[in-house]
């Protein structure tokens, strides 16, 4: 193909040189926001990492605390309460969260549907000390603490993250789905069951595990239900637990060295477990989205 | 705002045209024919002949025109009742061509010299005259879509085939001279040809009832009582 | 097979709102009831065989509402036994939701209404004591976008409706096997049967939705513009197909693809403005149609 040596007609030069300098700024602002996003991510982790791997070993996992005074010791009792707090945690409040989110989605008419999302927005928004001093006026004052109060104080925090993403999935759901199952005379709560559900699992799924990832690290609520806890494992939600994101804190204001170092070192091990548990949500997400697409 | 399917109409419009102005040329045709008959005309009855050519050029230009049509735009209702009449209207005006050809032709072979009988060529030309004025009302019953005008179309050909009776009788009482005898045996052959033109305006006028009404229902007639 | 006809009929102890329970489908003991107005063939005891004859339906005074709009303005129609009718009009006159009414989906959108008779043989189904769900099982529906399960495989696709509305066990697989075939699919999808049923092309698709359809042996059928998102092959195998399961069901295509209502149908219904213009067979509709409205439109004159 010949080049001719004529410039191209006005139309087809497109852009000003203002408009191309006005752009390449926009693009670099918004590059340095995002490596900002990302410095600030990896300068966390890193920071936690570089600071917590000295203390970091099997035996700080699997061992309880050392006596006051003596070296050594691990959170494993920490790590066993957090488990079962979370656990207890998500008995409650996924399937609560998840009935919620069926009936505002498949059931309610679009007012209420609309109301219960705002109401589940502002329960979300509700300092998680506010939710511990709560509990604690409703379920510990007058008695002991105990795990099942830190486990409720947690499904509270959890109930509106899996309640509200449950809900979005659900309604991403084409209605062209239901509208197939009516027609086949199919009832409406079975629709829901065999072929919503099924649909929106992964996204559904994905829910819970990002509502589990946000309470596995709370603390303020857990600091005034379950922070009173004996350093021996326990596997008994009815006495307080001890749990990973207490004991950073208890380890933090210790005035032993050595306890610094291994509060870095538990909250290493918190990290990791959440953004375990984020990939995880993540990637079951890209599936359903791809299946519902098809 | 332009009407929907503006290129379709016009189309349509035009296939019409074409149809209907191809009987002005049997029209003048036919015209022709009959001068070249009263005044025995050779030179004239050639030209009838030669024009012809553009009446079957007309034919085979509508045809396509309407293969294209029915391909490429499935015209429906009233318009593809259109189109099928129209392809019978030009057929009919080729036939009403080749019948004024037939006439032409004839004038030769009845010899240079004036026609014979005077009485036998008044009811010719009255004849004619039908003839023409069915092809000029069944042209003009299409185009206005008028039934009632079509089905007039069967008084003149009542008459016609009167006419056509009468002149065969003529010819045979006619006498014995041997060239008079031919002459009027060229006549009844002529008197034929004008019948069928009649027969073929009569058909353009059912075309146009079906187009009106949708049914197509041969006229009573002559040749089909009741 | 003996025909569920009259579980049209809700449970009396039942409240009248979902859900219904299994013992809707089958073949139960017809109670005779005293108000029945469905006729002589009702008070027959259980077993009473499938009528070999089709079915029709029958509409009359239709008036339906979406909150105060009034989209359907007093219709009546009646659509033959095995016989394909079709239905066109310019967008928003109404066909669309006229067919819905007809498997009461209409009443499904929230503000929706209908009121008016549609008769199933000699059923009303508007009759208060009618269950939907068991209306659109003898009802069924092809909708225009083709919407297989995503989670479900071919297999699981055509058994949904027979699965999850309680009729268990019987021959599942037979009658699985003998929809694929009815619908011209199982040449294409034996050695598959359990692959998604999304992974199939969208002719394949609509093809699958219509054995969906037919697998609950419903006894009409009605498509809401089946075509519209196929290609041109894949429109003319399901138009053959419409033209075969005729046989077996009465069938009512909204569609606005006069070509396509031309192809397909055997009496055509124009549609104006939330009424009906004109009903005809379809060649008369397309020859010499009687309303000059009808005749604007399919000449193309308005749309």
């Amino acid at each position: 193909m010949s080049a001719t040596t004529e410039s191209p007609s006005p139309r087809l030069l497109g852009a000003s040189p203002r408009r191309k300098r006005v752009n390449r700024m926009m693009e670099l602002l918004s590059s340095l926001a995002a490596g900002l996003a990302v410095a600030v991510l990896v300068i966390v982790v890193g920071s936690v990492l570089i600071k917590g791997v000295s203390a970091l070993n099997l035996s700080f996992l699997t061992e309880t605390p050392a006596p006051f005074g003596v070296a050594g010791g691990g959170i494993a009792n920490s790590i066993v309460g957090t488990f079962l707090l979370v656990v207890i945690a998500s008995a409650i409040a996924v399937p609560v969260g998840l009935l919620i989110g069926i009936h505002a989605s498949e059931f309610a008419r679009p007012r209420t549907s609309n109301a219960v999302k705002f109401a589940l927005d502002i329960l979300s928004g509700v300092p998680t000390i506010v939710t511990g001093i709560f509990i604690f006026g409703l379920l510990v004052a007058g008695h002991q603490q105990s795990g099942y109060d830190g486990s409720v104080a947690l499904a509270i925090i959890m109930l509106p993250i899996v309640a509200r993403s449950a809900q979005e999935v659900l309604q991403l759901v084409p209605n062209s789905l239901r509208e197939a199952a009516v027609a086949l005379g199919i009832a409406r709560w079975r629709m829901v069951l065999r072929v919503v559900l099924p649909t929106a699992a992964g996204g559904l799924i994905t829910g819970a595990v990002l509502g589990v990832a946000r309470v596995a690290g709370e603390t303020a609520p857990l600091l005034l239900t379950s922070s009173i806890a004996s350093n021996a494992v326990s596997w008994n939600p009815g006495q307080a637990l001890s749990s990973i994101p207490v004991t950073i804190f208890t380890l933090s204001e210790s005035a032993n060295p050595a306890d610094h170092a291994r509060g870095w070192a538990a909250a290493l091990v918190l990290i990791v477990g959440v953004l375990a548990l984020s990939v995880f949500a993540r990637s079951l997400h890209e599936r359903s989205r791809r299946r519902l697409r098809g | 705002m332009q009407e929907t399917r503006s290129n379709y109409r016009e189309t349509l419009k035009a296939l019409e045209r074409q149809t209907l102005e191809a009987l002005d040329m049997v029209v003048q045709a036919l015209d022709r024919a009959l001068e070249a008959i009263s005044y025995q005309d050779v030179e004239l009855a050639g030209m009838v002949v030669a024009d012809d050519d553009r009446i079957d050029g007309r034919y085979l230009e509508v045809h396509q025109g309407i293969l294209s049509l029915l391909a490429l735009q499935t015209p429906v209702a009233i318009d593809l009742r259109i189109v099928a009449a129209l392809l019978h209207v030009i057929r009919h005006a080729e036939r009403m061509g080749d019948q004024c050809v037939n006439i032409a032709k004839l004038i030769p072979l009845s010899g240079y010299e004036a026609p014979k009988d005077k009485d036998l060529l008044d009811a010719i030309e009255r004849m004619g005259q039908l003839a023409r004025s069915q092809v000029s009302q069944a042209k003009q019953a299409f185009a206005e879509r008028n039934s009632d005008l079509a089905y007039d179309l069967l008084r003149q050909d009542t008459e016609i085939n009167q006419l056509n009776v009468a002149i065969f009788n003529r010819a045979l009482a006619i006498g014995d001279d041997i060239e008079t005898r031919e002459w009027a045996m060229h006549m009844i052959l002529v008197a034929r040809c004008l019948e069928r033109i009649g027969d073929n305006a009569v058909d353009i006028g059912e075309q146009t009832a079906f187009v009106v009404t949708g049914l197509f229902r041969e006229f009573a007639d002559a040749s089909h009582p009741g | 097979m003996i025909q569920p006809r009259l579980s049209l009929k809700r449970n009396r102890e039942m409240s009248s709102t979902d859900p219904p329970t299994e013992q809707e489908q089958g073949p139960q003991a017809p109670e005779p009831r005293a108000e029945e107005s469905s006729g002589s063939g009702a008070a027959n005891g259980a077993g009473r065989a499938k009528k070999s004859a089709g079915h029709q339906v029958s509409i009359t005074d239709l008036h339906a509402y979406y909150g105060a709009t009034e989209a359907v303005k007093g219709i009546g129609i009646e659509f033959p036994p095995n016989e394909v009718t079709a239905i066109i009009g310019p967008s928003g006159c109404g066909k669309s939701t006229m067919v819905r009414c007809i498997n009461r989906m209409h009443e499904e959108i929230p503000g929706a209404r209908a009121e008016g008779r549609v008769l199933l043989d000699d059923q009303d189904l508007y009759a208060p004591e009618i269950d939907v769900t068991a209306v659109r099982r003898l009802i069924g529906m092809v909708f225009q976008k083709p919407n297989p399960f995503p989670t479900m495989s071919i297999f699981d696709n055509v058994a949904s409706g027979l699965r999850l509305t309680g009729n268990r066990g019987e021959n599942l697989r037979e009658r699985v096997h003998k929809s694929l075939r009815a619908v011209g699919l199982w040449g294409e999808v034996k050695n598959r049967l359990e692959s998604p049923g999304i992974g199939l092309s969208g002719g394949q698709q609509q093809r699958l939705c219509i054995a969906r359809t037919i697998a609950v042996e419903p006894e009409v059928i009605l498509m809401d513009e089946p075509c519209s998102a196929l290609d041109p092959i894949a429109t003319l195998k399901v138009e053959e197909l419409i033209d075969e399961l005729k046989e077996q069901y009465t069938i009512v295509i909204v569609t606005h693809n006069m070509q396509q209502a031309a192809r397909v149908a055997d009496s055509t219904v124009f549609m104006l403005d939330g009424q009906v213009v004109e009903h005809a067979p379809t060649s008369e509709l397309f020859t010499m149609p009687k309303d000059e409205r009808t005749e604007r439109y399919v000449t193309g004159k308005f749309g």
